[in-house]
């Protein structure tokens, strides 16, 4: 089991999930975050620290979004380990709005 | 006492066996649990919980919850029950009791409990004064942490030892025999925190777990040869002279018999038993030595084999050797339960055990109950509770034979029908802890936390604290031990006015949930830096002033008498394993791999696991294999295999991992038998030896062999 970073988080880099997970196992590029399935441990405190809802436990996604299992496995794998709170993109409060979430 | 309010948070702690306590807001709405959460004000809590807690709120709802009574209406084990009530299952339990006291004296009945529960009014000791005063058999609790606790007092006497939130401060940390990121989440951000800061991480575990692999180093050890490995890292310091020799002078004892003894273990011998590397073994033996601040957590895997507890002596050993506790952030970690105040003597009672009443250790009840340790009287009745023994104790087959005895008269208390529950003669339904007031016991951090009740039971389930009341009141024991609430037990059973809890009273706990106990705060905290060590000498003592084998009597309701007593070698050495290849080489030629069985990441223990989510996040019972030994069984992942002995066997699904040395297999312990394939699990292969100190069990000191079976 894993808990996987899906669509909402393109565009977005909040990062208030990395601050609360214990096993730092974030991974992330200039556009978004991707979990390592091999050091996640399933605690979820992330789901509610993220504003937009992107993160989800693996059996609680739905069959479209379940090719985000495989996205951050592999992605987690190459990009480095986010520790800390980044500076939000640009683009952060738009994706919010626009996700309807401001 | 009931909860007192109808919608809003209420401060409470995890009930759970976990060095962690985390500390827990209830959510109540219209007086239904609705979400627990961890307190994001709690040090060590940091608004988490984990895998295994997260949807704590529901399990209280779980439709499988024993609401009522039950007896048994078929056959042994085969789950047929009917509700009752209170006053029929007390009166019913009176009677046979009273039968058995009359015809074999109170010692036919015995106890078997353990951390179901670790609650100071329901937990470990919830029981023993009940069954002091009935002069029951006293039953020794020595699943876990009591090889540890044994060695850890005999060198460096009850301290708390270093505080889990000081391994920040360390340079050099070494995790040894502990998957942290799976038993004991919340204590390792302190250890990422360092590790972000420069201090290097290294894990010994003969598994790369999910901890291993976040470290800096894995060093890969064969089961139960931890105490050699240490002994070869005190030749190196030895030799190459990285002693702190002022430290030694003035604050241990024995050094120069442990540098006769640690002469033995030069890097080559020690390579030959632990498989690894002598390079290695220098190499960490330098720099544990020579990176201060240099910081040890102890797990409780390391003696879980015959040679454990003398491996916990040697591994306790080394911070005195080289200083370590001089520092903020160095020295070792056992557990600090031994800071607390708690007033055990008036909890557990042991002023009403009559003189001569007979220890059985709870790890033997098979052997108890089958009439292999042939005690005079028998066993003809068994009272359980926080516990599952027939998942969690070792040598299943013998207990389960042992509980479909006729004449066994069973009782258990209960959230679920579980493998032992289904034997019960008469079930007792538990309160869950979003429904009891507790002062949680703690053996992972330094805050004492207070669970209030967020929820009332449902109305016949009652917590521990209550049902000994109700015992005792139908065993017509007249004694004002039970006459007081639940508040006033925990006025008693804390010594309030100790310094440690200074400032600290129920009724500020009331308010704040939970509290750091003042034994020095995790950037200050240097309990050894001038020795004061807890021992007979006031030294660390290499060489122990104990000579005979003991179990710390906290794990045997406070009772002084009949230790064990074999003799112990006062200084620490290596003894190998009861089994394995190299120990027992005829054994081996039928069941050539050794195995260990951790602890489930999704099971705490055998909790939860009979809840579906939880079933889904762990899988089925599986069996990992080295590829090399499952090729020479044509066996891949995927397969079902059965993993068999002398002593049993248990089925589960074959998944190849290099994550194991060659010739090792892991099943995770936890899965209910009944959930399982073959109706078995991990403890049916597990031997009912006992490690050489503290009775504790040798769960990771067995040889199997594992073939492929028809699906
Ligand atoms: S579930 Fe826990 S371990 Fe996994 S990514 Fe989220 S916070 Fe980290
Ligand atoms: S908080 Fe949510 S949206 Fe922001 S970076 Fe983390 S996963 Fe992406
Ligand atoms: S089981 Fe351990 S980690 Fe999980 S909530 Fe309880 S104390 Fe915390």
């Amino acid at each position: 089991m894993t808990h996987v970073v899906t669509a909402n988080c393109q565009a977005c880099r909040f990062t208030d999930c990395v601050t609360v997970c214990p096993v730092a196992c974030f991974h992330g590029d200039e556009e978004r975050l991707y979990i390592d399935p091999d050091v996640c441990v399933d605690c979820s405190a992330c789901i509610p620290a993220c504003p937009v809802g992107a993160i989800k436990e693996e059996f609680d996604l739905s069959g479209d979004e379940e090719e985000w299992i495989q996205i951050n496995a592999e992605k987690a794998s190459d990009l480095p380990v986010i520790r800390s709170k980044q500076p939000p993109l640009p683009t952060a409060d738009a994706r919010r709005s626009e996700l309807g979430l401001n | 006492m009931n909860a007192e309010i109808d919608t809003g948070i209420v401060r409470g702690a995890c009930p759970h066996d976990c060095p962690d306590t985390c500390a827990f807001e209830y959510h109540v709405k219209g007086g239904k649990l609705v979400e627990v959460t961890g307190d994001k004000n709690h040090p060590m809590t940091q608004g988490r919980l984990c895998v295994k807690l997260k949807d704590f709120a529901s399990h209280h709802y779980n439709p499988d919850r024993i609401l009522t009574p039950l007896k048994r209406v078929g056959p042994k084990g085969s789950r047929q029950f009917e509700p009752i009530t209170w006053d029929e299952a007390l009166s019913t339990i009176r009677d046979k009791w009273n039968g058995i006291i009359a015809e074999y004296g109170g010692q036919a009945i015995m106890p078997h409990a353990y951390l179901g529960h670790q609650g100071t009014l329901n937990g470990l000791t919830s029981g023993d004064a009940f069954f002091n005063r009935l002069g029951s058999t006293v039953a020794e609790k020595t699943y876990c942490e009591s090889g540890s606790s044994t060695a850890w007092i005999m060198t460096v006497g009850p301290s708390g030892g270093l505080d889990i939130e000081s391994f920040v401060h360390a340079k050099y940390i070494i995790v040894w025999g502990m998957n942290m990121t799976s038993t004991n989440i919340h204590g390792w951000p302190f250890i990422v925190k360092a590790q972000e800061a420069g201090a290097k991480v290294v894990v010994i575990d003969p598994v790369r777990t999910r901890t291993a692999k976040a470290a800096d180093w894995h060093v890969q050890i064969n089961p139960g040869t931890d105490g050699a490995l240490a002994l070869g890292m005190m030749n190196v310091i030895i030799a190459e002279d990285l002693v702190d020799h002022d430290y030694v002078e003035k604050y241990t004892l024995g050094y120069e018999e442990l540098k006769e003894r640690a002469a033995l273990f030069t890097p080559e011998r020690v390579s030959g038993i632990t498989g690894i590397p002598a390079d290695d073994i220098i190499t960490l033996a330098r720099e544990y030595a020579t990176t201060p601040p240099a910081a040890i957590r102890e797990g409780v895997a390391i003696e879980r084999s015959r040679g454990g507890g003398q491996a916990i002596r040697a591994i306790t050993c080394l911070p005195a050797l080289i200083g370590a506790w001089r520092h903020v952030g160095g020295g070792a970690m056992e557990m600090p339960i031994w800071e607390f105040p708690t007033n055990f003597d008036r909890i557990c009672r042991p002023d009403w055990i009559r003189p001569g009443t007979r220890v059985v250790n709870e790890l033997d009840l098979g052997a108890a109950l089958t009439g292999e340790l042939q005690l005079d009287p028998p066993i003809k009745s068994l009272f359980v509770y926080n516990s599952n023994p027939m998942s969690q104790a070792p040598a299943q087959a013998k207990i389960a034979k042992g509980l479909e005895r006729e004449d066994l008269f069973t009782v258990v208390s209960e959230l679920f029908i579980t493998d032992t529950a289904k034997y019960a003669d008469i079930i007792l339904p538990s309160a869950m802890q979003g429904e009891q007031l507790d002062v949680m016991v703690t053996w992972g951090h330094l805050y004492i936390s207070l669970n209030q009740p967020a929820i009332s039971p449902p109305p016949d389930c009652v917590p521990n604290v209550e049902m000994f009341r109700r015992l005792a009141k139908a065993m017509a024991f007249n004694d004002d031990y039970w006459d007081r609430s639940d508040w006033e037990m925990l006025q008693d059973f804390y010594d309030w006015d100790s310094p440690a809890l200074e400032g600290i009273t129920l009724e500020t706990l009331k308010e704040t949930g939970w509290a750091r106990i003042n034994v020095g705060l995790p950037h200050e905290r240097k309990p050894h830096a001038e020795g004061n060590f807890k021992t007979p000498s006031g030294k660390c003592e290499f060489k122990s002033s104990v000579t005979a084998n003991f179990v710390v009597p906290v794990w045997r309701s406070m009772y002084e008498d009949m230790q064990p007593g074999e003799p112990i070698d006062p200084l620490p050495d290596y003894i190998a394993p009861h089994e394995s290849r190299e120990t027992n080489p005829e054994l081996a030629k039928r069941f050539p791999l050794s195995i260990v069985s951790p602890k489930a990441h999704a099971f705490l223990n055998s909790q939860y696991a009979n809840e579906a989510p939880k079933q889904k996040r762990q899988g089925e019972q599986t069996v990992f294999m080295h590829p090399d030994d499952a090729a020479a069984r044509q066996i891949v992942t995927g397969s079902t295999v059965r993993v068999f002995n002398e002593r049993g066997h248990f089925d589960g699904r074959a998944e190849i991992v290099d994550a194991l040395m060659p010739g090792l297999v892991m099943a995770n312990l936890g899965h209910w038998p009944s959930f399982t394939k073959s109706g078995t699990a991990v403890n049916s292969i597990s031997s009912d030896a006992h490690c050489g100190m503290g009775m504790a069990g040798s769960y990771s000191d067995n040889l199997v062999q594992v073939e492929h079976v028809a699906a």
